[in-house]
Parts: C-alpha cells; sequence; structure tokens
C-alpha cells in the first residue's frame, strides 16, 4: 500500500536508544511473569504438601514478581510515548508532513455519541492516538477507540456486570464538501434493523419516514441509511459518492459506518488490531517494524481523496 | 375463542396500518414532488442575477441570455403546469451549460467573484434538484409496490389508486459529474 519508509540517521539513533529499553522492558516483564508463575507453583505445591515453608517462599516470589512489574511502568509508559512521538510521528510526516500524532489525545466521547455512528451510548469509553491532519483544503482527523456497554444480570450473590463491544477500532472524521442541515446515518444492515426498516415502511404505525431507500443495489444490501430529511440523504448521497463509498468498504476488513452531520463526515472502521503501539517482545530493528501502521495510516489518509472531498465545486468553497 | 379474537384484532390492526401506509405513501409522492418544485424555484431565482453579471462583462452572448430570461418567465408563468417547468428547468441547463462553456472567452468574468459564487449556487442547485428527483422516484417506486403488492393492493382497488410513472432521469443525472465538468469547463 506505501513505499518502505527509511528512517533518517538521527531516527536509527533513537531506534537503537529504545530498542536497548524495549530489551530491559522485556527482560523485566519475564521476570516479573516469572516470579509470580513460581510463586504460584510453590503455593499450589505447599498447599499439597501441607508446607508452610513452600508457601511462604511462594508468597514472597510472587510479591517480588508484582513489584518488578509494578516498577516497569513508568519505564513502560516513556518507552510507549517516545515510540509514538518520535517514530509514529516520523512515519506520518513520511506519509504527509501536515500529519501530526497526540497519543494522549482522542475523539471525546460527547462527540463519539453526538456522531450517532452507534445506536447505544456507551458505559465505557477509551480513545487514544488522536491523528490530525489536512489533504487539499479538507481538515480530517482520526483516533483509535474502545466503546463498551455493560449488562447487568441478578445472581444470588449480587448482579453480574458483562461488558460488549459498541465499537473497537478506528473512528475518522472529516469536513465534508457541502452544506447541509440535516442527520444522515449509514449503518450496516443487520436482521433487527431489517425488520425495523421493513415495519418503518409498510405499517403506518412505526413509519416515522426515516429510512432512506437509495438506488444502489449495494447499498440496500449492505447498508440501512437513516436520515431526517430525505432529499438532503440523497444530496450528500449521490450515485458518485455511493459507489466511493462501495469502494471504500470492500477495502474494509469490516462493513463500515457513516454519518453525516454538523456539516462532518464521520465513518467507523471496526478493528481488532491495535495501532501504534511499540513492540515488546520484538525488535525494533526490523524493516517492517511500521508496516501495518503505515498501511492504516495510508489508508486514513487516502480517504479524503477516494471519497473526493477536495472537490470544492460547492458554495461552501 | 380467546385466541381467535387475539388473531381477529391483530388482523384488524395491520390492516388498519397497512391502509394508512399506502395513504401516507401517496402523500409522500405529492410531498416529493413538492420538494422538487420548491428546488426548481430556488434555481429560478439565480437566473436574474447571473444574467446581470453576466451582462457587464460580455457583448456576444445576448441570444442566450434572452432565451434564458424567456424560459425563466415562462416557468413562472401563472399558467406553467408541473410539466412545464419541468421542461423549462431542462432547456434553461442547457442553455446555461452553454454559457458557462463560452465563460472561457471573458477572463474578467470567470474572475469576477459574484460570477464564481454564482457557478458555485448554480452547481448546488442542479444537485439538489437531482437529489429531489431521486426522492420523488424513490416516493413513486414505494407508493406503487404498495399499490401493487397484497395487501396493498385491496386497499389501493377500494381508494381508486393508481400506478404512476418516475421521471425519466435527465442526461445530468445519467452523467452524475456533470456538474463538475460544468464548474471546471
Amino acid at each position: 500500500m506505501v513505499g518502505t519508509f527509511t528512517p533518517s540517521q538521527e531516527l536509527a539513533r533513537v531506534i537503537d536508544e529504545l530498542e536497548l529499553v524495549r530489551k530491559t522492558i522485556a527482560a523485566r516483564k519475564i521476570q516479573g511473569w516469572g516470579a509470580i508463575v513460581l510463586g504460584a507453583t510453590g503455593l499450589i505445591i505447599g498447599s499439597l504438601l501441607n508446607s508452610a515453608v513452600f508457601a511462604i517462599i511462594g508468597v514472597c516470589m510472587a510479591l517480588v514478581g508484582i513489584i518488578l512489574l509494578l516498577l516497569l511502568g513508568n519505564t513502560s509508559g516513556s518507552y510507549q510515548s517516545r515510540y509514538k512521538q518520535e517514530i509514529v510521528s516520523a512515519a506520518l510526516s513520511h506519509i504527509d508532513p501536515s500529519l501530526t500524532i497526540s497519543p494522549q489525545s482522542g475523539i471525546r466521547e460527547a462527540e463519539f455519541e453526538a456522531s450517532q455512528l452507534f445506536a447505544t451510548d456507551p458505559d465505557r469509553y477509551s480513545t487514544e492516538d488522536l491523528v490530525r491532519g489536512k489533504a487539499g483544503q479538507t481538515t480530517f482527523y482520526f483516533a483509535e477507540v474502545h466503546a463498551e456497554y455493560k449488562t447487568e444480570t441478578p445472581t444470588k450473590n449480587g448482579t453480574r456486570t458483562e461488558w460488549h463491544d459498541i465499537f473497537k477500532g478506528i473512528i475518522f472524521a472529516a469536513d465534508f464538501n457541502k452544506n447541509f442541515n440535516s442527520t444522515t446515518i449509514v449503518r450496516p444492515k443487520d436482521l433487527t434493523s431489517s425488520i425495523g426498516a421493513w415495519f418503518k415502511k409498510n405499517i403506518y404505525s412505526f413509519d416515522d419516514s426515516n429510512v432512506v431507500e437509495l438506488e444502489s443495489d449495494y447499498f440496500r444490501k449492505n447498508f440501512i441509511t437513516y436520515s431526517n430529511d430525505q432529499v438532503e440523504a440523497r444530496y450528500i448521497l449521490t450515485p458518485a459518492l455511493m459507489q466511493r463509498i462501495e469502494e471504500l468498504n470492500e477495502r474494509s476488513a469490516y462493513c463500515i459506518s457513516l454519518s453525516f452531520i454538523q456539516s462532518t463526515v464521520y465513518i467507523a472502521f471496526p478493528l481488532v488490531h491495535n495501532y501504534f503501539e511499540p513492540p515488546i517482545f520484538k525488535t525494533l530493528l526490523r524493516e517492517n517494524l511500521l508496516a501495518d501502521d503505515l498501511n492504516i495510516l495510508s489508508f486514513m489518509h487516502g480517504i479524503v481523496q477516494e471519497l473526493d472531498l477536495n472537490t470544492r465545486i460547492w458554495t461552501k468553497g | 375463542m380467546l385466541i381467535v379474537g387475539i388473531i381477529a384484532i391483530a388482523v384488524l390492526l395491520f390492516g388498519i396500518g397497512f391502509y394508512n401506509s399506502l395513504i401516507n405513501k401517496k402523500n409522500q409522492v405529492t410531498n416529493a414532488f413538492s420538494a422538487i418544485d420548491v428546488m426548481l424555484k430556488k434555481r429560478f431565482d439565480l437566473i436574474p442575477n447571473l444574467v446581470e453579471v453576466v451582462k457587464q462583462y460580455t457583448q456576444y452572448e445576448g441570444d442566450t441570455l434572452t432565451k434564458i430570461t424567456e424560459l425563466r418567465g415562462k416557468a413562472l408563468g401563472a399558467t406553467a403546469s408541473e410539466a412545464d417547468r419541468l421542461a423549462a428547468d431542462q432547456q434553461i441547463g442547457t442553455a446555461v451549460k452553454g454559457l458557462m462553456v463560452s465563460v472561457e472567452q471573458y477572463p474578467d468574468l470567470k474572475a469576477n467573484q459574484n460570477f464564481a459564487q454564482l457557478q458555485r449556487t448554480w452547481t448546488e442547485s442542479e444537485e439538489q434538484i437531482a437529489a429531489a428527483r431521486r426522492n420523488y422516484n424513490a416516493s413513486v417506486t414505494t407508493y406503487n409496490n404498495g399499490v401493487m403488492m397484497f395487501p396493498g393492493n385491496m386497499f389501493a382497488g377500494m381508494l381508486g389508486y393508481q400506478t404512476m410513472p418516475v421521471l425519466e432521469s435527465t442526461p445530468e443525472e445519467r452523467e452524475n459529474v456533470s456538474a463538475k465538468a460544468l464548474f471546471n469547463s
């Protein structure tokens, strides 16, 4: 997807430095977890043999392991931060000098909810690695987001709480090239939404006229489109844009969701992999170190072109 | 007995739902056509400004401008039917497209901010009309399906509802990038 990225001399020096830190972290992690495993084994043997000595040694080893891992906290944090600020930043500049990353920032929960990409509001929300950029006249940003909701089931001993994913992946937002006042949402089609749409269309009492029946067969097969303005939804979703969304969706591993709201287009890309994270047990001194990150960055950067958001022939300019 | 009663009530409720849905679909077709009309009027309102700006910078486009003005008058006339307005819009669209091509010969006009803004608004109105026409056709298709499919066809017969024709797509809609080409010409 993107050409190989050759680090500059300065960056190569940083990578060498971080490689030493990585080795230390990896060694400490192995020692820490090793001590915990040995400690647990000691405890089990102690209880099986009824030996207090084994049990005490086991507890001590486990404690040493936990302390070793806790002491790693700061080193790990600084390793992660330097990797993102220096190595991932360089990869961003390689794609486009306008791209910047803020590892601690993301897409705020209020904005995630306001985007209406998903029908459920999260009970637990985390976001990181906000990347901002500008392609032509179009400003855009994206970040990793993990949104979950919880279910509580009463049990004999109290309540059992279970967490379920609403979304895990990257949310992309860009300034849309047309003015609009309505809200239009394109969500993947599933059985529940299909049944809901059928009732809205065919039974008057369920009909709030929000479902938009678009001409594209691909859209009808894969998505359900909702809007509070049927004409404006079609003004946004022209046959050309629907074709481009189809191509974008085909290039994504999982079905995407889109929303057009307050002059912005939001796109949710569900992903399993966590991007921009430094490796711990794999060396930094390998050629394909940033291959996955570069691919996803290049993919996100290409969306502006792919959706033709730089065509500014309407009054928005 | 109770089960039969529940089934009868369910059938009755579904029947009312389908009946109302058909009426709703017919109303949506009417609303969709009104939306086209609103967009057409919005576009026709741009013409006086467009004509004025072009007149200031060009010497040889008088015939085209007169034709566009006449077509606008015809479309907005008290006796103009919906079909007349749609036909006039198509002719205006073709005439303005020709005018935009000849703008190449007038660099001062091309550089004029007002004209550039009018061009953008014109392009926007073209896509809005295309969207309104697509919305109308979608409403007609939904209505026609309701009229022709069971159980809607039973109520359609009672109400005297018949299928409606969809609007044929204009050349602009067939090549959906025409607005961009027009602007870049």
